[in-house]
């Protein structure tokens, strides 16, 4: 049963506490539940550490020090038809697309990750560093007997290895949002950039420059030779989002057979909440922009509406959604918008990519999908929750508000109905302007909500296109959309500060201002709150 | 890797007789005459050393095209679409489809085979072009609806140009070789905008240089690697044998009914599995389901073009250290 959640134990934690670790060992520390890390014997390990990483490695008494290492011993632990040989080389960046400039160096906080394994269900182990050979790594390892990811990392340049939880610790207290599942927040992959155009990662859509491996003197190391050719566009579909989807279905196989520590009660807060978010922006590039060879630029549909819970609900989404290049281009002027790092790169201009904003996380729809699926959660229900601050698909304090309501039971037969049920009962729902009366409102309009719930949408979409042709009415999303990157800054997953360009709004700005929350109406006005 | 002696036939088909194989190989040695001159850095690689240590560029790209996912969005509009006409198919690949009685999908079958080369069977083996095409589509075509009043191949004939049934080649007006080895070379020449500023974003470089489309995935990623080789100096070409590929099926995460790996179903019909140019996804009969039955992300296949989201093109090219000076040209765009 979820609980109250206890003390934040942040990832940081881990290391700081995890000096002076015995080489050759591994050791567990959940965060949250663990005071230390405890140095697991081989049979303590052996029973919790189900996954080929600790199998054919730390169970074996091999332990590497680096990403590099990891690769190799695992070369040479399997044999050569394993699925395990088969390996795929990425690398993601913020502002990895800014060629090298002499004299101008960038902090791109380049990340490689290597994947190791195929299948249905994606591969099986994922390895992550900043340099193959240099530094920490980290692991996730399918467990093969529990299911869900386990959690590794090496502490400073030790052999020591530290099993941080899996996937299932993320659910619930006392360690969920401690250690990995601060920015794990469901237990799972993340690609932040999931989707195409795949704003940072080296992709078909954008390669990374030859001169920033050459700055960091990474151009003939054999990760970079390696580097999968189709980059990004292979990892979402190859990588993220099968292993997103089979950690949920496994998730949600133990909530029905009530094997699960968590209630259904946690399913909602990923529809009522915004534990985490994935990053979209337009297909057209800022330069291309803003140079006028296109005239006009594509916006995030997600910016507007959930565009994939909508769908999976049976809403239409909104067609493409358009700004003239000229008004973009006015509005960087007019916010200062620059790209910056946190040392001394600063140069004028938006993100590779124009008007990169937060969505709501894929693993996020995907666990909400999968509960329609399998009769956990009726569409109505999620139809109705969804169209309450539909204008606002992240970030809703207002959709936040409901989660108070939901009973935390264990039983999922019914619950849609008990869930519904408890928010009618409250006095707010008969109260005009409530996020409780909207509820109401919406789920009074029964099973055949598709018409009535559309002809908001369409209201709600021919709106926004009337403002977008105006530059006050897209200064104004400018606005909300920086409102919404702040938020996205001050989660665990912003590890550079160049993820977004920075704008006279952003609090560590230029002209610093404090940023009021904003929030889209139905009519598509932006109110400040 | 050194002088090629000859272009090879596309996916190194051997089903060409000997003399007429060199005779494809003068086709494509023609259209690289065409645009080596000038464009001084593209080479023609069967009269220029190749050294042994280039290692070639695989460019990768989705078969769906970026460019309706723009237009219409990721709803379920930009798959109908891509589906109604072979027309909206542009990212050097095309497919059909074929449904039963309930509209439900059981096979769709994908190609990069250029109609050069259709072309080239008409002339040189004409005998055969009926037998290609009875093998590919079935015995009811007729070598009248193949040919015009003067004899001609047709590439857009009544057999080769619906989304629906068994397709043939590419017949898309941009999804030809010629165009292809065009935008290598094209893409070698370096670009300034009006205010004399490097033109390096895709994009841009697309627009600026008379490229193709910006928002296809594979003319602007074509482009800008050409280019970016071609700032250093160096010459480029493609990759024996020349033509665009099915670098295969990205099947992780597809849902078949029995947990079979849809990968299984991934049929090559033509070609080898490195230069693969037709394949076909159909589930064979003895499962008892279909490619109809078979879910992408929660959603069962209705398209095509869902599964062309996860067919992978490849083209790959060569670029050979050198010491061009490149300068910089306006935009003509």
């Amino acid at each position: 049963m979820s609980t109250a959640a206890p003390p934040h134990r942040p990832c940081a934690a881990l290391e700081q506490q995890s000096e002076g670790l015995d080489d050759d060992a591994v050791h567990r520390f959940l965060l949250g539940q663990d005071n230390s890390p405890q140095k697991l014997r081989q049979q303590e390990a052996s029973s919790e550490l189900g996954d080929p990483f600790a199998q054919h490695l730390l169970l074996e008494g091999v332990f590497p020090r680096t990403a590099g290492e990891v690769l190799s011993a695992l070369e040479q632990a399997v044999t050569a038809d394993d699925p395990l040989r088969t390996q795929r080389f990425f690398l993601v960046g913020e502002g990895s697309q800014i060629a090298d400039m002499p004299g101008s160096p960038v902090n791109r906080n380049l990340r490689f990750l290597v994947t190791c394994g195929s299948g249905q269900g994606g591969p099986d182990i994922m390895v992550s560093a900043f340099h193959p050979d240099e530094g920490t790594a980290e692991v996730m390892a399918w467990d093969r007997r529990t299911g869900g990811f386990n959690f590794y990392r090496t502490v400073g340049s030790s052999s020591a290895w530290v099993f941080a939880g899996n996937s299932r610790h993320a659910l619930t207290a006392p360690t969920r949002d401690n250690g990995p599942f601060e920015s794990h927040k469901s237990g799972h992959f993340i690609m932040k950039e999931l989707r195409f155009p795949w704003v940072h990662w080296d992709s078909p859509a954008a390669k990374v420059s030859p001169s920033v491996f050459t700055a960091q003197n990474l151009d003939d190391h054999p990760w970079v030779r390696r580097l999968e050719p189709g980059g990004a566009y292979t990892l979402e579909d190859e990588v993220a989002i099968p292993s997103i989807q089979r950690w949920t279905q496994t998730r949600l196989d133990a909530l029905l057979s009530g094997t699960s520590q968590e209630t259904p009660k946690r399913l909602l807060e990923q529809l009522l909440d915004t534990p985490t978010v994935n990053l979209m922006s337009s297909i057209t590039s800022s330069a291309a922009a803003i140079t006028g060879s296109e005239p006009k630029v594509d916006l995030p549909d997600t910016f507007f509406v959930d565009s994939a819970g909508l769908v999976k609900v049976g809403l239409q989404p909104p067609t493409p959604l358009f700004v003239a290049s000229e008004v973009y281009a006015r509005s960087l002027q007019t916010f200062e918008v620059t790209l910056r790092d946190d040392e001394q790169f600063n140069r004028p201009g938006d993100t590779h990519f124009a008007f990169v904003v937060p969505e709501r996380a894929f693993e996020d729809t995907e666990t909400i999908a999968q509960a329609i699926d399998r009769d956990i959660l009726s569409k109505r229900l999620v139809a109705s929750l969804l169209m309450v601050d539909f204008p606002n698909p992240v970030f809703s304090a207002r959709r936040r508000q409901l989660l108070q309501h939901v009973p935390e039971i264990a039983d999922t037969a019914d619950f849609s109905e008990q869930v519904a049920d408890a928010i009618l009962a409250t006095p707010e729902a008969s109260q005009a302007g409530t996020a409780e009366n909207e509820f109401a409102e919406r789920w009074n309009v029964g099973e055949a909500f598709k018409d009535t719930f559309e002809g908001l949408l369409e209201r709600y979409y021919s709106d926004v296109s009337a403002k977008l042709e105006t530059q006050e009415g897209f200064d104004d999303y400018m606005r909300l959309a920086e409102s919404r990157r702040e938020r996205v800054r001050q989660m665990p997953i912003a590890e550079s500060k160049l993820l977004f360009a920075h704008t006279t709004l952003t609090l560590s700005g230029p002209t610093t201002m404090l940023m009021p929350d904003r929030l889209m109406r139905p009519d598509g006005t932006v109110e400040e709150v | 890797m050194a002088i090629l002696t000859r272009f090879d036939t596309p996916g190194r088909l051997l089903e060409l007789a000997d003399g007429d194989r060199e005779a494809w190989s003068d086709t494509v040695a023609g259209l690289v005459a065409d645009v080596v001159g000038p464009f001084p850095q593209f080479y023609d690689p069967t009269v220029t050393d190749t050294p042994d240590d280039i290692a070639p560029s695989h460019i990768i790209w989705s078969a769906f095209p970026t460019r309706l996912l723009r237009e219409e969005g990721a709803g379920e509009a930009r798959w109908a679409r891509a589906d109604s006409v072979r027309d909206e198919q542009d990212e050097y690949c095309e497919w059909s489809i074929e449904r039963d009685a309930d509209g439900k999908i059981g096979r769709i079958t994908f190609t990069t085979e250029v109609r050069e080369y259709w072309k080239h069977v008409a002339v040189h083996e004409r005998d055969r072009l009926l037998e290609f095409y009875h093998e590919q589509v079935g015995p009811q075509v007729s070598l009248s609806d193949l040919l015009d009043e003067d004899g001609q191949y047709v590439p857009r004939n009544r057999w080769n140009i619906s989304t629906e049934g068994r397709l043939i080649h590419l017949v898309q007006g941009n999804n030809n070789l010629e165009a292809a080895i065009q935008l290598a070379a094209q893409a070698t020449i370096l670009r300034h905008d009006s205010d004399g500023k490097p033109v390096t974003d895709r994009q841009q470089l697309v627009r600026c240089g008379g490229l193709g489309h910006a928002f296809r995935n594979s003319d602007p990623q074509i482009a800008e690697i050409v280019n970016d080789a071609a700032a250093l100096g160096a010459e480029i070409t493609l990759l024996d044998p020349f033509g665009l590929y099915l670098d295969g099926l990205q099947s992780a995460g597809m849902q078949t009914p029995d947990g079979a790996d849809a990968a299984a179903f991934w049929q090559i019909e033509r070609g080898t599995r490195e230069h693969a140019l037709r394949a076909s996804f159909a589930v064979p009969e003895d499962r008892g389901y279909s490619v109809g039955d078979i879910m992408i992300n929660g959603r069962a296949i209705d398209f095509g073009a869902q599964v062309a989201d996860k067919v992978r093109i490849r083209l790959s090219a060569l670029a050979k250290p050198a010491t061009h000076e490149p300068v910089r040209r306006p935009c003509v765009g």
